[in-house]
């Protein structure tokens, strides 16, 4: 027998969160007499910031490990999981990873009765309006917590990590058993808060498990890219450029229609182009040019592509005018440029209820932690006002 | 494979990757220099090792070099003053540096090379293809293939062995499958420092060395007097090489245990009784050996080796085993366009390696797993069934398949 977990992540930010769960699953087999490996999708390299990547564990109470090996070893990606980790909750509405994978549903390798495990502080019934209908049914089990975000050169001991391995001996004690768990983190690092970490996630998700039906979820919208053959495509690695095409107005630039990479952010700008004072600076420091000029010059937002890196909002030098909000709180990819222009009030009563009324300040020094502070929303019809500075 | 392991040799068991196994390797080797340049999957080795470097458990000179070309070039350096040097590379990254990489095989310098096997882009393409380490075939160095983590490692400490023992001193290049075996994590066996010792002795270039002491010059203009006869001292080594290769293992089963098999430089599994086998390098065992267990269970008699040693060609111990078979399956993860019959690399050395024998097998090739494109435990047995053919069939007519391209 062979158990397959796959570990969703968010490309740099949670690579080494990803292997270090997938490391530990082994090892702490390895306690409970089972043999495994474990290895990363190496496609998914090199990693850009947030693209949706895969780490995976393969564990077998059973078998050798040269036949566990030859079973999983030399694949690049898995056909199933027994569980799937989502590190990320904001990738329940698809993953896009940067080979010719199309956007695929968070729950495609999740097999009958077997568990999507989620690190969420949502209610099942708004993650699973997202997710793709599967023919079967399966678990969605969550994990209350944040998305532990860090990055390439820095690991968020958050603890996430002791939590991930508690949970997933909640949901199948044959692949780790929760008292395996706790003795291989108390040998490793001799800190009880790790082991209590581990135990208290254990608890909690026992109790925060649902079972999904074959009617939840919705008709996935994106199709699987379909590969050319060797003798249909150009000799001499020979592609032909998007054809050039630009007119004033929403999507007026013309885009690589066949990598579309939206499902990178978990975080997408909302603009009060009310407040906008036409600066130009989101539309000319957008690393993926998403902003597209307007006849009223103000800039739409393309967020089909928008990666979620925020330099629009960092640049943008009017209070509230640009704000990071998180993904989820999004249900399609509409024009707010558009939205704005049919309906000038109602789009800044939505574009305030969305952003809320905190925000959260980047780091000033590393390690320093976030810094959230709230806010007034700035009514229709106010004035902009020079932007406050991180750190100010 | 692993069978007996006596107490005492192993320090630990960790959770290594590839490349972290080859740093615990050059850890143990106690490596002089180190000379690093980026590039994947190579480049998590240099990693690694800065990274032991820096907790203390290794104490060696680590040149971040400005290239490939200069990083071949320190070690190479570095070997003639008697330092235990290593290198490593991937791709287009070995490539560039290979006027660096052909003069060490002329000057005889045992220096360590770690090749994580890449496709040679244009385009962007990162995936495992042995042309990169089958480039340097013909130019006098020691060529293998590993297929674990832990063969990784224990490859490490035989290769220094092998490379550097007076009857040898050939640059060694190890070469293993990008992302399948260089970024895969597994639980590896970690030996002891007493126990390495044991086995690999110092480093010694004696009489070569370059040092104020012994004052030598390396590599002077010869022209066209002396080149035939360096060439024939290198072929010598490499055919002494062979019975060093089978020392050394049989030296390093006495103290790790039957960790290796004779003719330690092809490995057979269920080839017993079988019919027919493929033959391939690298992680495409994996399965190969799936199908070979599926097959046999609705009784086909068939059979997989895996080579290690390229370079010494294993030629007299491959071409007794291969002759007892009806039909060999070469499986080549390389390609070689225009070449006889367009077959790879690997079929024309096992099949000319064949030659003599009168009674051969049925050769056919397979061209598969090209830039890291997975080959599945589906393909392996299409790959079987195809071999099988031709033993029943004898026929040799357009006997390249490719498998797995999209046609
Ligand atoms: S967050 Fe802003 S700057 Fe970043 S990709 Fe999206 S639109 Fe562009
Ligand atoms: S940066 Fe802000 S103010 Fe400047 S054009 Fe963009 S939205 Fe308007």
């Amino acid at each position: 027998m062979i158990k397959r977990v796959e570990i969703n992540y968010r490309g740099i930010f949670q690579k080494t969160l990803a292997k270090r769960i997938g490391g530990d699953i082994v090892m702490i087999a390895a306690r409970m007499g089972q043999v495994g490996f474990s290895n990363g999708r190496y496609s998914d390299a090199p990693e850009r910031n947030g693209i949706p990547c895969k780490y995976f564990a393969f564990v077998s109470p059973d078998l050798s490990e040269e036949e566990l090996e030859a079973e999983c070893g030399a694949k690049l990606d898995i056909d199933e999981a027994n569980i799937s980790v989502v590190l990320d909750d904001t990738m329940v509405k698809g993953v896009e990873p940067w080979a010719w994978h199309g956007v695929r549903p968070i729950n495609e390798k999740v097999v009958p009765y077997g568990y999507l495990l989620i690190v969420s502080r949502r209610r099942p019934e708004e993650l699973v309006r997202f997710m793709a209908r599967k023919p079967y049914p399966y678990y969605l089990a969550i994990l209350e917590g944040e998305a532990s975000f860090a990055g390439l050169w820095v690991y968020r001991d958050d603890l996430t990590h002791e939590r991930v391995l508690g949970a997933l001996a909640a949901l199948d004690p044959q692949l780790l058993s929760i008292e395996a768990v706790k003795g291989y983190l108390w040998d490793k690092t001799h800190e009880e808060h790790r082991v209590q970490a581990a135990q208290k996630a254990y608890e909690s998700v026992r109790h925060n498990v649902h079972e999904v039906t074959p009617l939840q979820g919705i008709d996935w919208p994106y199709e699987i890219p379909k590969l050319p053959k060797w003798h249909e495509f150009p000799e001499g690695v020979v592609v032909k450029a998007v054809p050039r095409e630009f007119h004033l107005g929403p999507k007026g630039q013309s885009r690589n229609q066949l990598f579309k990479r939206g499902t990178t952010k978990s975080q997408r700008p909302v603009v009060r182009f009310d407040l906008c004072t036409k600066c130009t600076l989101c539309w000319l420091e957008c690393p993926d040019q998403c902003f597209d000029p307007t006849p009223d010059g103000t800039y739409d937002v393309d967020y089909e592509y928008c990666v979620g890196c925020g330099k629009c909002a960092e640049v943008c030098p009017v209070q509230e005018c640009i704000v990071m909000v998180d993904e989820l709180a999004f249900e399609d990819n509409r024009s707010p440029w558009e939205h704005w222009k049919r309906d000038p009030e109602g789009y800044v009563r939505w574009a305030e209820e969305k952003k809320g009324t905190h925000r959260v300040l980047p780091n000033v020094v590393t390690g320093t932690g976030q810094r959230v502070v709230e806010v007034e929303p700035v009514p229709a019809g106010g004035k902009p006002k020079p932007a406050a500075r991180a750190g100010a | 494979m692993a069978v007996a392991q006596p107490v005492g040799v192993y320090e630990r068991e960790d959770l290594l990757t590839g490349c972290q196994a080859v740093a615990e390797g050059i850890r143990l080797a106690n490596v002089d220099v180190i000379a690093a340049y980026p590039i994947r999957p190579y480049t998590e080795v240099m990693d690694a090792i800065s990274k032991i470097i820096a907790d203390g458990k290794l104490v060696a000179e680590y040149i971040v070099a400005d290239s490939e070309h200069s990083q071949f070039e320190i070690v190479k350096h570095a070997a003639s003053v008697g330092a235990r040097a290593f290198a490593g590379s991937s791709g287009t990254g070995w490539m560039y540096g290979f006027e660096a990489l052909v003069v060490t095989a002329t000057d005889r310098l045992p220096v360590l090379f770690l090749v994580g096997n890449r496709a040679l882009d244009d385009p962007g393409a990162f995936g495992v293809e042995h042309n990169d380490a089958l480039a340097i075939r013909d130019m006098g160095w020691l060529l293998c293939w590993v297929a674990t983590a832990q063969e990784a490692l224990e490859h490490v400490l035989l290769g220094y062995r092998i490379a550097e023992d007076r009857e040898v001193r050939m640059p060694m290049a190890l070469a293993m499958d990008g992302a399948f075996l260089t970024h895969s994590q597994h639980i590896v066996r970690i030996p002891s420092q007493e126990a390495v010792n044991r086995f690999l002795p110092p480093f010694d270039l004696g009489e070569r060395r370059l040092h104020p002491d012994n004052p030598v010059s390396i590599a002077p203009q010869v022209n066209e007097d002396w080149v035939m006869e360096i060439r024939r001292q290198n072929w010598e080594a490499a055919r002494r090489a062979r019975g060093v290769i089978a020392t050394a293992y049989e030296e390093f089963n006495q103290v790790f245990g039957q960790r290796y098999r004779p003719p330690y430089s092809f490995e057979e599994f269920l080839t017993d009784d079988a019919e027919v086998v493929l033959i391939g390098m690298g992680t495409v065992a994996m399965p190969a050996r799936t199908a070979v267990r599926r097959l046999r269970e609705q009784g086909h008699r068939v059979g997989y080796v895996n080579l290690r040693w390229f370079r010494p060609f294993p030629t007299e111990e491959l071409r007794e085993s291969l002759r007892r078979f009806r039909a060999v399956g070469v499986i080549d993860r390389d390609f070689a366009h225009g070449a006889p019959d367009d077959g790879g690399v690997l079929l024309h050395e096992v099949r000319s390696c064949l030659y003599p024998v009168r009674e051969r097998p049925a050769v056919v090739n397979f061209i598969t797993g090209l830039g890291g494109r997975d080959v599945s435990i589906q393909d392996a047995i299409r790959m079987y069934e195809i071999t099988q053919e031709a033993a029943r069939k004898d026929r040799l007519d357009g006997f390249v398949t490719w498998v797995g391209v999209r046609e």
